[in-house]
């Protein structure tokens, strides 16, 4: 006790900030803020889409027999092979930011071991609109089958939960797109372009995954 | 690093548990004997929230192998100023996409129309925002 006094009275008269760095510390590496505040922010999302599920799961508490009844006229295994695509598009997107990764923004071959970032977000974005095209002709079907948005709580439910994923993956559309524009506005790849397109696929695998919630929720459980 | 991956594992855990507990005793309570939906999905998605930002955090801190100078007991106070990101001091984009943006909200309040003209200005300021660093004096 007595030594360590007399050190913090020796330190009191000098500086605390060392002069020299200790030999071995460890390495000071921060996370990129992109990928930080991109994180943070699909954590909100995730709140955003807990609303809505809450909104679903309690009119559905409610009205038993309506549930029942308008979820006979869904076409799971249509939804299914849209589902798929959502899916399989979350794949080649991840194979983009692998292109992205060794900095490579153009295929140097035809063969898909050697596309780059551009052709497989070009990839990912055609499957994403094939789903948003799809959801669009299940939309047209429903209304046929009189369930609109303002027809009961279960057409509410059914309408603003899937259309705000929908809003969602058409939102991720433009982003691959932007990203795609950056890459083709730059005669060297950096890792600035990297970096968004990396983001861009956090964003484009958080979308996927809520729907695969919403599948599940909307299309098994009924 | 691994403290606040710590941390946000043992949150995730502790919303995970309180939904359950939530569930649990919702359906024990005699003014319920049902599940009520909103506060165990929230609490439930609060876990994800937080396993989210944990499970990143766990990956960055693999992948890269720093630790943050708050974890570092010899660090310095300068060691935890760094980058908060890039800002552009002159750009007028961001102010328009904010814009764009109450204009949609207003017309989704008042009258559908403005919604199509702020949509249309938030795209456009969008772009401009996302390209200014890659064109003119910034082209590269």
């Amino acid at each position: 006790m007595a030594k360590s006094r007399s050190i913090s009275a020796i330190m009191e008269t000098v500086t605390s900030t060392s002069l020299s760095h200790t030999v071995g510390a460890p390495v000071v590496n921060r996370p990129s803020v992109v990928a930080v505040g991109t994180i943070v922010w699909l954590g909100s999302e995730v709140m955003f889409f807990a609303g809505l599920f809450a909104i679903y799961f309690t009119l559905r508490s409610t009205s038993a027999g309506l549930w029942a009844f308008e979820t006979s006229k869904l076409d799971v295994w249509y939804a299914l092979g849209n589902t798929t695509i959502l899916v399989l598009s979350s794949f080649t997107c991840q194979f983009g930011v692998f292109a992205a990764e060794r900095l490579q923004a153009r295929a140097t071959g035809w063969k898909p071991t050697q596309w780059g970032m551009v052709e497989w977000f070009f990839l990912t974005y055609a499957m994403g609109a094939v789903f948003v095209i799809g959801q669009i002709f299940e939309y047209a079907n429903l209304v046929a089958e009189h369930i609109s948005i303002s027809s009961n709580s279960y057409g509410s439910a059914f309408y603003i939960t899937t259309g705000f994923h929908g809003l969602h993956v058409i939102g991720g559309l433009v982003a691959f797109i932007l990203v795609i524009g950056r890459a083709f506005s730059v005669k060297t790849f950096t890792h600035k372009e990297a970096m968004s397109a990396i983001v861009v696929s956090y964003y484009w695998h958080f979308v996927d995954v809520v729907w695969i919630g919403l599948f599940l929720v909307i299309y098994v459980l009924k | 690093m691994k403290t606040n991956t710590h941390l946000f594992w043992i949150l995730t855990a502790f919303f995970w548990g309180a939904s359950a507990l939530y569930t649990v005793w919702s359906l024990l309570d005699s003014f319920h004997g049902y599940v009520e939906w909103v506060g165990t999905l929230a609490l439930a998605l609060c876990g994800a929230l937080f396993a989210l930002i944990a499970f990143f955090l766990g990956r960055a801190h693999s992948a890269q192998g720093g630790e943050l100078p708050e974890d570092i007991q010899t660090a310095d106070i300068d060691d935890g100023d760094t980058e908060v990101g890039f800002y552009s001091p002159w750009s007028w984009w961001p102010m328009m996409v904010a814009a764009g943006a109450a204009l949609v909200f207003l017309g989704v309040a008042i009258g559908e129309w403005i919604a199509f003209i702020g949509a249309a200005l938030a795209f456009v300021c969008i772009v401009g925002w996302v390209f200014e660093y890659y064109r003119g004096y910034f082209g590269r």
